[in-house]
Formats: structure tokens, sequence, C-alpha cells
């Protein structure tokens, strides 16, 4: 310790009386280090290398030259060199970073070890290199899209989900997820986790019983099987903006019981507590949870009035009537852009009150129905609605048993409506006439750019046409985004993915 | 050029649209920043779209404009298009297994829901039958207890187990058809597992596919693009190469040129350098020529400097000399101006004493003239009475005829004609005064002979009543020095010079006052020397010009003074008879009286002037006497408050007809002698000449008879000594007769004598 302390007294002094000599050699120093950060530094090289620019300052060359000061800097490193070196082998006793000069920390990071204690590094280092390496030593395939650009805040995502996911009620001590929290807090904005394993436990008493009996003696003892709480955590990530929750076990294998599926009541009300007292959160989703209609009730009345929610993905679970209803409530309670109930088991009645709410709303931008059951007349209450919505751009009812008449509500909408952008009725059964009628109503739309009626009894002529008239408005709109964005920089097309969903 | 820049460019369809829309910054986002950015970016594509608008369609002008690219261009649109449905198709084809998977899903879903419900309504019926059963079993035991015998009992008991073991068979049925559901549903689902899988394989498969396509097509269209791009650019590539070697041919072509021309210059130069060279050399010839020229000149030039300093020293001094009879002669000459003020100013005061003379002398000049006016008048006259008495006597003793006194203007003209100037009001007030003192002497004497004609209307004691009032009341108007002075005069004399100080206080003519003013000091010189003495420096302060004060109130002759009393009586009577008609009844007949007796004085006047005017005049002053009878003013009810008013109203009603007489009076002292000449001519001709005729023919008749009378004196004479010799005969005949006795002598004798002679 006394040692360290000494060099870094050293650090300073040493500088200054190299800096000297060595400054003419220092912008372009960095500038070689910067792209090189593999490299082995050994002080010989890096000297020889040090002069990138001989013309640039050719007086101060031919003095050096003269006095010739590079010889025996050749022979001996640097203090500097030397000191670094030191301080990275001793980063984790005693890690100085900020004391540094740019240059120096920049050395510094390059050559620290990535599988250093988090509780060093991560109020620490800021630096993105860092967190790369430390990034694809832990995991092969890296999408650092996902986590906004940044290393660090997807190596602390991930680490997060890595703990959750293996986090077992009962055996695994809570104080490890606790203890990352404060190392975590300011870095993680994204929280994605697609299994919660139930406690031990119990499995391990079943694992004799009989498979048929299981889901009776599941249902008993269902008190038992919560899974981890996530209100502590979630309040302690203050810049918390997504919840990706799915509570499902992977890889069960032949240890499968219905009990390691179960979403119970205080999992849900814990979570509701927890959604409720982030205020940050922009995004949430859950999804393959089994939620049905009491669950959804209980979540969604803790989002009501939410400040800041924009997106809610419900999708693939049990919802009915009782759960879309307190959808339609959140719709007129929030400001949110998003909703997607896909693959419930909503009907009628339910599509109803959504298309009620959906009639005044003004911030909803996108709305997914798909693989339910509304049929003509929730399909017709939306047709409705849309007349008078402004809103909405993004109506997906793929899956819903409508036919001709809501297709000829919808021809209807599509003459007035203005915001509309993409429409999916694939998989009902619209009928030919329905096509016709749509194609009629396509053909006074200018801003239409998806229809999507694949599988849906149209007749293939008005499919062709109707497709004739999306290209069209599509060309139309690509003008008009050229225009409108001329001089805005060229960005990257995301890929295929966007036209999937 | 590169790939991802191109790529990007290539890759437009609705995906990136979409995509820019979710990265662009957006208006309604929480944070203000990114809002501010978005609204930026929102104004300034709008700019940019109208921009574009103004410049017609970006695109297509570029299309147009730049047609080289257009090649590129239509390739470039062309893998879009391309790719564009590629990508929709790849889309369409991997979505496809989604759609397809969610519609059997759909289907399956119906089908279970079918099959749940036949399912549970087999159940239900199951359970219906079963219960029925089970019921009828139960109902059979109670039955079975009431048996008593064993044997049915057994048997009993055997038909109750068959339907038990019936009732379980049947359950067992169900169990084991469920369980066959069940099993072929595993199966299924197992089924469905795979199905999945394999959709999922094929799924990812085509994605792979998809992607490997596109990726493909991407780079085939790069390709194309780039190859169409460096295609193009060869080709420009080739241009230019070709129009650079056109340009270095050109060029050198153009070099030679420049050049044998440059030549040719450089040749010419030379020659003209030589040229020039000796021009130069003649030049500096000429040059030097001139220099020496000029050298020698300057040696002259030197001298005729020196000569002309000489000559400006010499010049200097007669400047100086000049200078010093300069100062000399002004000296002299304001010597000399200084002298002649002093002249001139000896000179205006000669000049005033001589004017002062001149007046002196005009007045003794007037008085001369006077004087021998009248003298040559009295002459004139005289012989004109002699004249009128010859005639007379012509007329009346040797015409027979009655004569009449012949009437003529001049004839009663005495002194000089000028117009008998108006007495000023100076002289009136003086002379009342006078007048008044006069009277107030001698009481009860008889009126004199007054030489004031004018009281007609009013007495004098009316006027001087007003006038006193009026000197009373209005002394503001009098100088404050004047008083002083005027403290010890006596009363009378008092009053006047007040009067005149109020009446009229600077006179446009000064000198016309003075005039005026003379005649009268003269008349009252000789009673009141003080008074002489006081008018003395009063007319010395009218010639002093700082006494020139505003006329007071401007009453000048005699006119005026009259009209100012008239003015004060009237006023008075309007006032009277306004307010006081009734009450001054009384005392208005005694006024009337007194107004009388005054006018009886007047009348007596009057009666005298007639016998010297004539009878006209009397008419027309009595008339007016009756108008004044009329008015009964009494100066004595004029209250001393009203004073200022009547004046005031009198100074205004005076003013408008006074300033149009000012300007002639300028003239007054110029004596007019037009008509000395007509007078004198007229004295002439009182004769006329008809008379004169009358007078020679009577003259020479008169002669005639003169001569008779001469004999017939001569006669007589004779015939007188012939009767003195015959008297003396007879004296001494008588003395002889009568020498004692005369009686006796003289009778007898002489009428004895006498007859005969007779």
């Amino acid at each position: 310790m006394q040692d360290t302390v000494t060099t870094s007294a050293l650090l300073d002094p040493s500088h200054s009386s190299v800096s000297t000599q060595d400054k003419s050699s220092t912008g372009g120093h960095t500038s070689s280090t910067g792209p090189q950060p593999s490299k082995p530094s050994i002080t010989p090289v890096s000297a020889k290398s040090r002069n990138p620019h001989p013309g640039a300052n050719f007086h101060r060359m031919r003095r050096i030259i003269a006095e010739d000061p590079e010889w025996s800097l050749a022979i001996v490193p640097l203090l500097t060199e030397l000191c670094i070196q030191h301080i990275i082998r001793n980063f984790q006793k005693n890690p100085i970073l900020k004391q540094m000069l740019p240059e120096h920390q920049q050395k510094v990071l390059n050559h620290l070890p990535p599988d250093l204690p988090l509780a060093v590094t991560a109020n620490l280092i800021d630096n993105e290199n860092y967190w790369l390496r430390c990034c694809m030593q832990r995991w092969p395939v890296c999408h650092v899209a996902h986590h906004g650009g940044s290393w660090k805040r997807m190596f602390f995502e991930r680490h997060l989900e890595n703990l959750l996911k293996h986090f077992i009620p009962g055996t695994t001590d809570p104080a490890v997820i606790l203890d990352l929290l404060p190392l975590c807090r300011n870095y993680v904005r994204r929280v994605h986790v697609d299994q919660f394993l139930p406690p031990v436990q119990l499995p391990a008493q079943l694992r004799p019983g009989d498979q048929s009996d299981s889901g009776s003696e599941g249902e008993m003892e269902e008190p038992t099987v919560d899974h981890y709480q996530l209100g502590n955590l979630v309040a302690g990530l203050s810049h918390l903006e997504e919840l990706d929750l799915v509570y499902d076990v992977k890889d069960c294998g032949m240890n499968f019981e219905w009990n390691l599926f179960l979403f119970t009541y205080r999992d849900c009300h814990s979570l509701a507590a927890a959604i409720k007292a982030c205020h940050t959160l922009k995004i949430f989703k859950l999804t393959r949870s089994k939620v049905d209609d009491d669950k959804a009730r209980i979540i969604i009345r803790s989002l009501l009035d939410h400040p800041v929610l924009e997106e809610l993905d419900l999708s693939h679970n049990l919802i009915g009537d009782r759960g879309a209803r307190g959808a339609a409530k959140l719709l007129s309670h929030s400001r949110l852009r998003v909703l997607n109930l896909a693959n419930n088991q909503v009907r009628a009645p339910g599509a109803q009150s959504l298309a009620h709410a959906l009639a005044h709303n003004t911030n909803l931008i996108s709305l997914n129905l798909r693989l339910n059951c509304i049929e003509d007349e929730g399909g017709q209450a939306l047709a409705h609605a849309l007349q008078t919505n402004k809103c909405l751009t993004t109506l997906h009812l793929g899956g819903n048993e409508l036919s001709e008449p809501t297709a000829t509500l919808l021809s209807q909408v599509l003459a007035i409506n203005t915001t509309l952008t993409s429409i999916n009725l694939s998989c009902n059964h619209i009928g030919l006439d329905g096509g016709k009628q749509l194609l009629e109503g396509m053909s006074d739309n200018k801003t239409l750019l998806e229809f999507d009626l694949r599988l849906s009894d149209v007749a293939q002529e008005s499919e062709y046409l109707i497709g004739q008239a999306l290209y069209t408005n599509r060309e139309a709109a690509r003008q008009r985004a050229l225009n409108r964005s001329h001089f805005m920089s060229t960005i990257t097309a995301n890929g295929p993915e966007n036209s999937v969903g | 050029m590169n790939p991802p820049g191109s790529l990007a460019g290539l890759d437009p369809n609705l995906d990136e649209h979409l995509s820019t829309q979710i990265l662009a910054p957006s208006v309604h986002s929480d944070n203000p920043q990114e809002r501010i950015q978005a609204r930026r970016l929102r104004i300034a594509a709008r700019l940019e779209a109208r921009r574009r608008e103004a410049l017609g369609e970006y695109l297509d002008g570029k299309k147009e404009s730049e047609e080289d690219q257009s090649k590129s261009y239509k390739q470039k649109e062309e893998s879009r298009l391309k790719l564009a449905k590629l990508l929709l198709c790849g889309t369409e084809l991997v979505t496809n297994i989604q759609v397809a998977i969610d519609i059997r899903e759909i289907h399956r879903r119906v089908e279970e829901e079918e099959i749940k419900r036949q399912r549970i309504e087999k159940l239900e019926n199951e359970v219906k039958t079963s219960q029925d059963k089970f019921d009828e079993i139960t109902s059979k035991w109670e039955e079975g207890k009431q048996k008593r015998i064993p044997q049915e009992l057994w048997e009993m008991l055997n038909t109750q187990q068959l339907h038990c073991a019936g009732l379980l068979e049947d359950k067992n049925k169900l169990i084991s058809e469920l369980q066959q559901e069940l099993k072929t549903k595993d199966d299924q689902y197992v089924k469905d597992l795979k199905k999945q899988s394999d959709d999922i394989c094929l799924l990812l498969e085509r994605m792979e596919e998809q992607v490997k396509n596109v990726m493909k097509t991407f780079r085939e269209e790069l390709y194309n693009i780039e190859l169409e791009y460096l295609t193009n650019r060869m080709k420009k590539v080739e241009d230019y190469e070709k129009q650079l070697n056109r340009q270095r041919i050109w060029d050198c072509e153009e070099y030679n040129t420049i050049k044998i021309k440059l030549e040719q210059d450089v040749q010419i130069l030379e020659q003209q350098l030589q040229q020039r060279k000796a021009i130069y050399q003649l030049n500096q010839e000429k040059l030097e020529y001139n220099l020496q020229v000029l050298k020698k000149r300057d040696e002259e030039s030197t001298v005729i400097k020196s000569q002309q300093k000489r000559k400006i020293n010499r010049l200097h001094d007669i400047l100086n000399n000049l200078r010093s009879k300069y100062a000399k002669q002004i000296k002299q000459f304001q010597e000399e101006n200084q002298s002649l003020t002093l002249d001139y100013k000896r000179l205006v005061l000669q000049f005033k004493e001589l004017q002062k003379a001149m007046r002196h002398f005009a007045l003794i000049d007037d008085e001369k003239f006077r004087e021998i006016w009248l003298m040559n008048e009295e002459e004139a006259k005289d012989l004109i009475a002699r004249a009128f008495d010859v005639d007379r006597i012509i007329h009346t003793h040797h015409l027979g005829l009655p004569w009449t006194a012949p009437d003529f203007w001049f004839l009663k003209n005495v002194g000089p004609i000028s117009q008998q100037p108006q007495k000023s009001a100076m002289q009136i007030v003086e002379e009342m005064l006078m007048h008044t003192e006069k009277e107030e002497a001698e009481e009860a004497a008889s009126e004199p002979e007054s030489y004031l004609d004018l009281p007609k209307q009013i007495s004098e004691k009316t006027t001087k009543k007003i006038l006193m009032l009026l000197c009373d009341e209005s002394g503001f108007l009098i100088e404050s020095k004047l008083l002083s002075l005027l403290l010890p005069l006596e009363q009378n004399e008092c009053y006047l010079l007040r009067l005149d100080a109020i009446f009229s206080f600077t006179v446009a003519s000064q000198r016309w006052m003075n005039a005026l003013h003379k005649p009268s000091l003269l008349l009252l010189g000789a009673e009141h020397p003080s008074a002489a003495q006081v008018r003395g420096l009063f007319d010395g302060m009218f010639e002093q010009p700082s006494c020139f004060l505003p006329q007071a109130l401007g009453i000048e002759s005699e006119d005026d003074l009259y009209k100012l009393v008239n003015f004060f009586l009237k006023y008075r009577a309007h006032r009277l008879s306004s307010s006081l008609q009734i009450k001054s009844c009384s005392q208005a007949s005694v006024e009337k009286a007194s107004m009388e007796e005054t006018s009886m004085g007047s009348e007596l006047e009057l009666a005298e002037q007639t016998e010297m005017e004539g009878a006209k005049e009397e008419s027309l002053v009595e008339g007016e006497k009756e108008e004044e009878e009329e008015t009964p003013p009494s100066p004595w009810d004029i209250h001393p408050n009203d004073v200022l008013k009547i004046l005031e109203a009198f100074v205004m009603g005076l003013k408008k007809p006074r300033d149009s007489r000012a300007p002639p009076r300028v003239q007054k002292n110029v004596r007019n002698n037009s008509k000395d000449s007509e007078y004198w001519q007229a004295l002439t001709t009182v004769i006329p000449s008809s008379k004169q005729n009358l007078w020679d023919a009577l003259y020479t008749a008169l002669e005639k008879y003169h001569i008779v009378l001469t004999q017939r004196a001569k006669l007589l004479l004779e015939n007188s000594s012939l009767e003195q010799q015959n008297t003396e005969l007879q004296a001494l005949l008588q003395q002889y007769l009568n020498s004692k006795i005369n009686s006796e002598l003289q009778v007898p004798p002489t009428q004895v004598l006498r007859v005969p002679t007779k």
C-alpha cells in the first residue's frame, strides 16, 4: 500500500520533469496508442514510435538529435510507463484513475483486466472501451443497439438479467442482487427477464408425485410458489425505463410441472406496487405469463394515471373482456402510445369498450389485437371509433373472425381517415364483396402504407389493386420523407424486422 | 462513393421512413432539448420544402440538369425498386408462415371449441345418466334392506353389483375415452411441436435465405450501380483526357504563335531601343547645351536680383516717407475737420439766430407790411372816399341824380387781406377771463363792447364756470413741473396757464402756437409782467424738443372751445332731460330767466355788431339764440365727477374731424398774397369805367360849362369891376350921398340905382 502511495507521489514530479522533452511527442502519442489498445506496450517500441510527425517540429527534432536523448530512453523505460504498469497491476487494491492526465488514463484503461470486481469499476470507469471488453469476454453475442449503444449499460443490464434469471427464492441470497443495486442503479434503464425460477423445495417434494396429480396439488400450494419480488430492485433503479418480464421457466426438460409456470396473485400485487412506484417507466411488457382478467386488472389499476408510461404489452396471456375493459379505462387515463393485447381472449364486449375509449383518444398510436376473437361486433365498433380518432396509425386485427360488415365500415373509415398508415386484417373472413368494398375505400386514401389481407378470402384481383394503391402511397410518402429529411444525415435502415411486427 | 453510404442511400423504402420517424426527435418528447431540436428540424424541413417548391421538384430538376448522371440515376432507381420489391416479397414470404400458423391456430381453436363443447355435452349427459343409474342403485339399496330372504337378497346384491359394475364400466369407458383423447392430443401436441419446430426451421431458413438474397441483391445492385458509375466515370475520364489533349495541342500552338509574335515584338523593341538611344544621345547634348544656357542665365539673374534688391530698398525708403507724409496729412485733415465742425456749429448757431432774426423780421415785416398796407389802404380809401364824394357831388349836384354808395367787399377791408386767423382758444379764454375780471371790477358798469364776437349762445360766465370746472378736474393733464411754476401766480393767470396746458399740449406745430401766443402775450405783457415771464419759461419749455407731450385735449381754436362748452351743456341737458325732467322744471324756468338776462346782454352786443356787420348775420345769430334758449343747461349743475366722462366723450368725438384738418395748418403762416393784386386792382376800379366816361363827358361838358362860366366869371369880374366901379362910384356917390346920413344915403339913392342893375 505504501508502495503505491509513493509511486503516485512520484508520478507528478516525474511527469513534470519529463514533460519538457516529452511534450513534443505527447500529441502524437495518444493518437497512436488510441487505435491499438491490444498492443503490448513495451517502452522501447513505443518510444521509437513516438515521433510520428518528424516534419512537424523540425527544429526541436534536430536539437534532440544533436543531444541524442532517444538513445538512452530507448534502453530504460520511462518512469511514467513504469508507474502506469504498477497502477494497472494494483488497480483492484488502489484504483487511481481520475487523478491522472487523460492520455495516461487512456493507457491504464486499455490495459485493465476485464474481470475486476464491479465494486471497484462500476462507478469509476466510464470508458466504453473497457466495458466493451468486459461484454465481449462474458457473452459471445452482443447487440449493443438493444441497450442504447452503451456498452456499460449493456454490461449492467445483462449482468442484472443474468442474476435475476438464476435467482431462486429461498435459496439464493437476496443480497446478491441488492448489493449490485448501488453499483448499477445509474446505468440500468431496461430490465428484460424471460424466466423466473420458483422456489426449489416444492419441485423437489413434488418430484415423486404423478404428473396428473401435480395440477391439483399445485393449486393447493399456490401461495408458496412465489417468484422473486421485484419491488426493491425497481425502487432502487433510478433510471429504469423499460420492464420486460416473462414469468416462465426455460429448459425445464423432464422436470416439467404446471407449477413452474404460475404467476401468483402475490407476484401480481408486488409487481403492480413496484411499477406504480416507478415514475420513470416508459415501457412495460408482461408476456406469456398466464395473466388472466383479475391479474390484468390489478396491474392496469396500478398503471392508471402513470406520468410517463407509453407502451403496454400484455400479449400472449389469458386476458378476457374484463381485462380489455380495464385496458380501455387505462387508455383514457394515461398517455399510452402503444397497446399490445395480441393472442388473448378478448371478445366483442372487450373490443367495444376499447373502441369507446379509442374514439376520443389522442395519444394511442398503435393497437394490436391479433389472435383474439372480437368478431364483427367488436370490429364494427372499432371502425366507428376510427371515424373520429385522429391519432392511431397502426392497427392489427389479424385473426379475429371478422367478415364483410366490418370491411364495409372500414372502407368508409379509409376514405375519411388520414392518419392510419398500417392495417392488418389477415386471417379473417372478409370475403369477395368485402375485398371489393375495401378496394373502393382504398381508392380515396392517400396515407395508408400497409394493408395486410392475406388469407382472408379476398379476391386476388382486388388484393393486387390494393397493393398497387399502397405502392403509390408508399412512393408519395417516400418523396415527402425525402423532401423533409433531405438535409438530415442519412439514417441507416434498421433492417426488415420493423415491417414484420 | 463508399459502400455503406450508397447502401444507406439505396435503401429508401418505407422502413427507413418509419425508422427516421422513430429515431428523429419528437415534438412530444419529455426532454426539452429534444423538443427544441425537433422543432428546429421541423422548421428547417419546412423551409427546405418551400425552397424546393420554389425551385421546382428538386429531384426532377436534378434529373434534368445532370444529363450525364441520368443513366446512373436510372440504374439507382431501378435498383431501388427492385430491392423494395424484393424486401416486400421477402417479408411477405417470411410473414406468410406466421399468418399460416395464425390461421391454423384459429382453426384449431374453433375445432377445439367445438370438441370442447361436444365433450362437455357428452360429459353432462354421462353425468345425468350415471346419476340416474346411481339413484336407481341407491333406491334399490333401500329395497334390499327390506328383503328378508337371503336368496333374494343375494340376487338383488348380484344385480346391484352388476349395475355398479356397469356404472363403473361406463365411467371407466369414459375415462379411457378421455385418456385416449388425451393421448391423441399428446400425440397431436408432439406433432404440433414438431410441426412448429419445422415451421420455425422453415422460418429461419427463409429468413436466412431472405437475408442472403437481400445481401446478394444488394451487393449486385451496388455492384451494378458502382459499375454504372465507374463506366460513367471512365467515359468522363476519357472525355476529359481527350479534352486535355486537345487543350494541350491548342496550348502548344498558341504558345508557338505567341512566341513568334513575342520574338517579333522583341525585335521591334530592340529597334526602338536603338532609336531611343540615338534620341537620348541627341537629347543629352541638347540638355547639356541647355544647362550651359541656364547657368549663364542664372548668373544674369543673380545680378538682376541684386539690382532688384537695391531697388526694393529704395522703394522702401520712399514708402516710409510717404507713410509719414500720409500720417501728417491725416493729422492735418483731422485738425481741419475739427475746425470745420466748429465752424459748422457756429454756423448752425448763426443760422438759428438768423432764423430767429428772420422770424423777428418776419414779424416786423408783417407789422410793417400791415402798417404800409394800412397806410396805403388809408390813402386809397381816402382817395376812394374822395372819389365817392366827388361822385356823389357829381351825381347830386351836377346830375341831380340820387347817389347810392357802391357796396364792395374790399371797402370794408381793413388791414392785410390775409384770412382773418381764428383766434386761438387761449386768446378767447384770456379775453374772457380778462373780461370777467373787468366785469367783476366794474360791476354795474355797462357792458363794454365785446370784441369777443363769439359767445353767441353762451354767456361768458357759463363758459368761465365750465372752464374752471374743467381746470379743476383735469389737473392731472398738467405737468407737475408746470404746477410748481404756477403756484406763485394769481388765480386768473393760474387758470389761464392751466387751461392752456390742458387744451393744447404740444400742438403739432409749435411755431404756430407761438405765433398765436405771442400777440396774446403782448396783450397781457403790459399788465402782468410776471405772467409774461412765466409765459416765456413756458415757451422755452415748448421749444425744447424733450417737452413734446401728448396732446391733452387738442383744443386749439375758438371753435373747438365753443364746441366743448356746447358739448358740456348738451350733455348736461341730455342727462337732465332723461333723469330730472320734472324736478328741474322750476329750476329750469329760473335758469331760463337768468339765461335770458345774459342773452339780453349778448343781444345788446349783437345789436351793436349788426350795425357793423349787416342784417344777415343778425338773423342768423338770433336763430341760434333761440336755439340756445331752448336748451336750459346750467353750468352749476354739472357735477365735477361727470367732467371727465364728458371730456372723454368729447375727445373721442373731436378726434376724427381734427385729423383731417391737421396738414393744411402748416401752411398757414405763409401769407397768401394772391388776392392782394386783385384787392388793389379792385380798389382802382371803384369807379367803374362807365362812370368815368360819364365823368369824362361831364368833364367836357363842365369844361365847356366852365369856359362859359369863366367867361361869365370874366364877365362877372367885369361886371363886378364894373359893379365895383359902380359901387365905388356908388360909394363915392353914397359917400357923397350918405356921407352924412347912411340910411338916407343908402336907400333912396341905391334903390334908385339898384333896380336898374338887376
